[in-house]
């Protein structure tokens, strides 16, 4: 997409309060938005499982040239865009999101566990993550195990 | 990077002075100098984020002062202020100097370990040991304020769990540490030695910061006038200017936590003559067993010692948050270690790692 | 020392004990005594650090275990000692063991060849500058054994810079004892010290002709003991502790004792080149003042010139502890260059200024004279 096409896209985005909720394209609109509006900082990225099969992906950003926020946000199943060629700091953010919920972040190469060990399985964060681990302290088995 | 049998990996930490046992960083050194650097972190992790949607607000209060516990209040603060928020709540002015006041001590007393600490890693021991006399002076106040002395859970929604007390202790404290900060300058900031450890060391350009999401001091001493207080609402009745230092290098970064000080001891100041014209608390109290955040999303942040700190709510309704996430400033200049040391060598890591001013636990939530 | 020995074989003739006897035992007792003064010394040094560190930083110091913390080291000592020897699995066990068995050896040694006053010298060899220099430099080879043999990667970049350090400041101290020894016209340490005793006390002293070299010389000997702001080998925030980081109970006790036995002979050293060794800052011994020349006095002078040694000593330890209170490390980079850049080229300004006030003066050493 050209500028102008992108301007219309954004231009046509749905707002909730003061987020844009893209449906795609999120790569180039956080381009667009860091080359022509210089939203050149990437405060955080926020993931939110909505308990039905999809995550809510909000993008925190700010110029500070203009002194100004933006919010992006976008619903995804299981497998986002990475801008992390865009933003240096968005492949800590993203790698914390894979951590927490297991979201794979196409583009970005570097996903590992980050505070789980490297063998754990399931993603904390979501919501229909079950804790019967038997390495935490509260489980049965473990107590049995003692 | 390919690695060939000349270069050395070395893990720097966990077992580590300087790293206290919560950071991992693993290194391949040629020589000395530093070809990469990898962060491993969650020695500390604690799932705060995780605990949040299992508690309600008054119960998940008291852990936030341990995301940081070198400057626990800025973490009450946001929780606090992100329920008044989304309640509708507005605080009184005289709650919000004594939160202010609160604050900037904490935000003193937290700068004041840094410099302590980061002398201490350049190999000065003495520097320790007066700031944490300076420190002990701001600790023993908020023990008798709080009862503790790094969680203070003071804050709380509407307002405080009790009225300021004791307010000359601070007025002592503001009226010795000039003295005392004018003193660790004459050793330390024009020390030949310390000044060819720290400047032109670990520069940071701005744009690499900004892209790096580097908040704070950090960015500020790279000359990014970015400071969340100056459209703070707690902050709107008080006269004060961002510390932009244009040097970038982890001199500047010590000048600019000084410079710092400073600024929050004249915002103390402020704060303790409106204290002082405003004797009544007028607090907004409600009954924190029955808070229920309206259906919605919430974001507030708050200039924290090591950076921007923010904290996003999502609620449905209940009396739990639905997802509670914290943005911490260290969490991005650990991540940013990884390109900042590449290329200098180890005894400057230490200084630059030093000077970046990272907390683990806030790194690891 | 002749004095004292024929005191010692006459005593000895008068119970009808052999002069071979005599003259065995009259070498090995003092010896003994000294090597165990040294360790006492040395225990005296460390409490003493201790107490100014903390008072220089506002703090008490230890003060617990007996009077004033006087026993602390003591405790510590006697903790190191009854503390578990661990060897790495992967060390070169031989090597890890002998290193600090080999440490303590120089600066036993040392010990044996200064001058401690007039008539109190165990070694009095035609060239024990030169001797001082080598020992005084011998320890870095055990430190390279315990960085190697520790197997450990914080040891060896220890080890590594400890060398590169010795290397680069060996080179202008050097330079500076040779202009000590221009000067006095002789390697012997003795007579070092007395070419300093003209009449004027001490403005006689080496440090005024070669106040350069001094302040060269002290610097040398800070970067050759590891000591703050040259110690790299050992920095804590970033290796650690350096070579001795695998090191614990009693062989890291002994690595402990003979930094501080160093400390404490090279600031000897350094006073007897500099400060006039034994002798008197007045010009006239004290003794002597109150007791005139009686054979009580001439016995009490001996005293005195220890006393004196040890004051001057002490003047340079309690520089080095200031020094520590203060400064940062330096970087590593920057202690070479500093080196290589600054002081060796003063330290060579520095001889031709010895030179050309030596020929100036006429061969005196004392500018007054």
């Amino acid at each position: 997409m050209n500028t102008d096409e992108l301007q219309k896209f954004i231009n046509e985005c749905k707002l909730d309060g003061n987020k844009i909720c893209v449906e795609k394209n999120l790569h180039e609109t956080l381009d667009f938005l860091l080359n022509n509006y210089s939203f050149d900082m990437l405060k955080s990225i926020t993931c939110i499982d909505l308990s039905n099969g999809q995550f809510e992906l909000i993008y925190n950003l700010y110029s500070t040239e203009n002194e100004e926020d933006a919010v992006i946000s976008i619903k995804i199943t299981h497998e986002a865009e990475s801008i992390a060629d865009l933003f240096e700091s968005a492949k800590a953010d993203e790698n914390e999101i894979y951590d927490m919920f297991g979201i794979k972040f196409i583009g970005n190469e570097n996903l590992k566990r980050l505070y789980m060990p490297e063998d754990w399985d399931g993603y904390p964060l979501r919501k229909d993550y079950i804790q019967d681990d038997t390495r935490l302290a509260w489980n049965d088995n473990n107590s049995n195990n003692a | 990077m390919t690695i060939t049998a000349t270069t050395l990996k070395l893990n720097l930490g966990p077992q580590h002075p300087s790293t206290h046992g919560v950071l991992r960083l693993i290194l391949e050194l040629d020589g000395e100098k530093i070809l990469s650097c990898e962060p491993d972190v969650g020695y500390l992790h604690r799932g705060m984020e995780k605990m949040a949607e299992n508690m309600t607000y008054i119960q998940y209060l008291p852990t936030v002062d341990r995301i940081d516990y070198l400057a626990g209040c800025f973490y009450s603060e946001l929780l606090c202020r992100t329920v008044e928020k989304a309640l509708g709540i507005e605080l009184s002015l005289r709650v919000k100097a004594i939160r202010v006041a609160l604050l900037e001590l904490n935000r003193i007393s937290s700068h004041l370990l840094w410099i302590g600490a980061f002398l201490m890693d350049l190999g000065a021991v003495s520097p320790f040991f007066y700031t944490m006399r300076e420190r002990e002076l701001i600790l023993r106040y908020f023990e008798k304020l709080t009862g503790q002395r790094m969680m203070y859970n003071y804050f709380i929604f509407g307002g405080v769990r009790k009225d300021i007390e004791h307010i000359d202790d601070i007025e002592e404290i503001i009226k010795i540490l000039p003295e005392k900060l004018d003193d660790y300058e004459k050793i330390i900031t024009n020390n030949p030695i310390f000044l060819s450890r720290t400047k032109g060391k670990g520069i940071i350009e701005p744009h690499i910061a900004i892209n790096n999401a580097i908040t704070g001091v950090n960015l500020r001493a790279s000359g990014v006038n970015y400071d969340v207080r100056s459209n703070d609402y707690l902050y709107k009745n008080f006269e004060f200017s961002p510390v932009v230092i244009n040097e970038k290098d982890a001199w500047a970064r010590y000048k600019a936590r000084i410079l710092e000080i400073k600024e929050s001891i004249k915002l103390i100041k402020q704060a303790l003559e409106i204290l002082k014209k405003e004797q009544s608390l007028n607090q907004n109290l409600i009954n924190p067993l029955t808070i229920k955040l309206p259906d919605g999303e919430y974001y507030h942040e708050i200039e924290a010692p090591r950076g921007m700190a923010s904290i996003y709510i999502k609620s449905t309704g209940l009396d739990k948050p639905y997802r509670l996430k914290w943005r911490t400033g260290s969490y991005y200049s650990v991540n940013f270690l990884r390109s900042l040391l590449v290329g200098e060598y180890l005894n400057d890591a230490i200084a630059i790692f030093g000077s970046l001013d990272v907390i683990l636990p806030e790194v690891d939530k | 020392m002749n004095y004292l020995y024929h005191l010692y074989i006459e005593f000895l003739s008068k119970y009808g004990i052999s002069e071979l006897f005599g003259n065995i035992t009259f070498y090995i007792i003092p010896f003994c005594i000294v090597a165990i003064a040294l360790l006492i010394v040395v225990l005296v040094l460390v409490l003493a650090e201790r107490k100014l560190l903390g008072w220089l930083t506002q703090r008490k110091g230890p003060n617990r275990v007996g009077f004033w913390g006087l026993l602390q080291t003591i405790a510590d000592a006697f903790k190191l000692l009854i503390k578990e020897n661990i060897t790495p699995v992967k060390a070169d066990k031989f090597l890890y063991n002998l290193a600090p068995i080999l440490v303590f050896i120089p600066v036993m040694t040392i010990v044996g060849i200064i001058p401690y006053s007039s008539e109190f010298t165990f070694v009095d060899t035609s060239t024990n500058v030169i001797l001082y220099l080598i020992l005084a430099a011998f320890p870095v080879l055990s430190i390279f054994m315990a960085g190697w043999a520790s197997n450990n990667k914080y040891s060896l970049i220890g080890s590594a810079r400890a060398i590169a350090q010795i290397l680069s400041y060996e080179v202008p101290m050097a330079f500076v004892v040779l202009s000590v020894i221009v000067l006095a016209g002789s390697m012997n340490l003795k007579e070092i010290i007395l070419s300093q005793s003209l009449t004027h006390g001490a403005l006689d002293w080496f440090c005024i002709p070669c106040i350069l070299g001094f302040v060269i010389m002290f610097i040398c000997t800070l970067a050759e003991l590891n000591r703050c702001p040259f110690d790299l080998p050992e920095a804590e925030s970033e290796l650690i502790c350096g070579y001795n980081t695998e090191y614990s109970g009693m062989r890291f006790a002994l690595f402990y004792l003979s930094e501080y036995a160093l400390l404490f002979v090279s600031s000897i050293f350094l006073s007897i080149m500099f400060l006039g060794g034994y002798l008197s800052p007045f010009g006239f011994y004290i003794s002597h003042l109150i007791f005139g020349d009686t054979l009580f006095a001439n016995i009490l002078i001996y005293f005195e010139q220890v006393f004196w040694l040890i004051s001057k000593a002490s003047i340079i330890i309690f520089l080095i502890i200031w020094i520590r209170a203060t400064l940062p490390r330096l970087a590593s980079f920057d202690l070479l260059k500093f080196s290589w850049a600054y002081l060796l080229p003063i330290s060579i300004f520095n001889l031709l200024l010895v030179v050309i006030f030596k020929f100036t003066t006429g061969g005196t050493t004392c500018f007054l004279s």
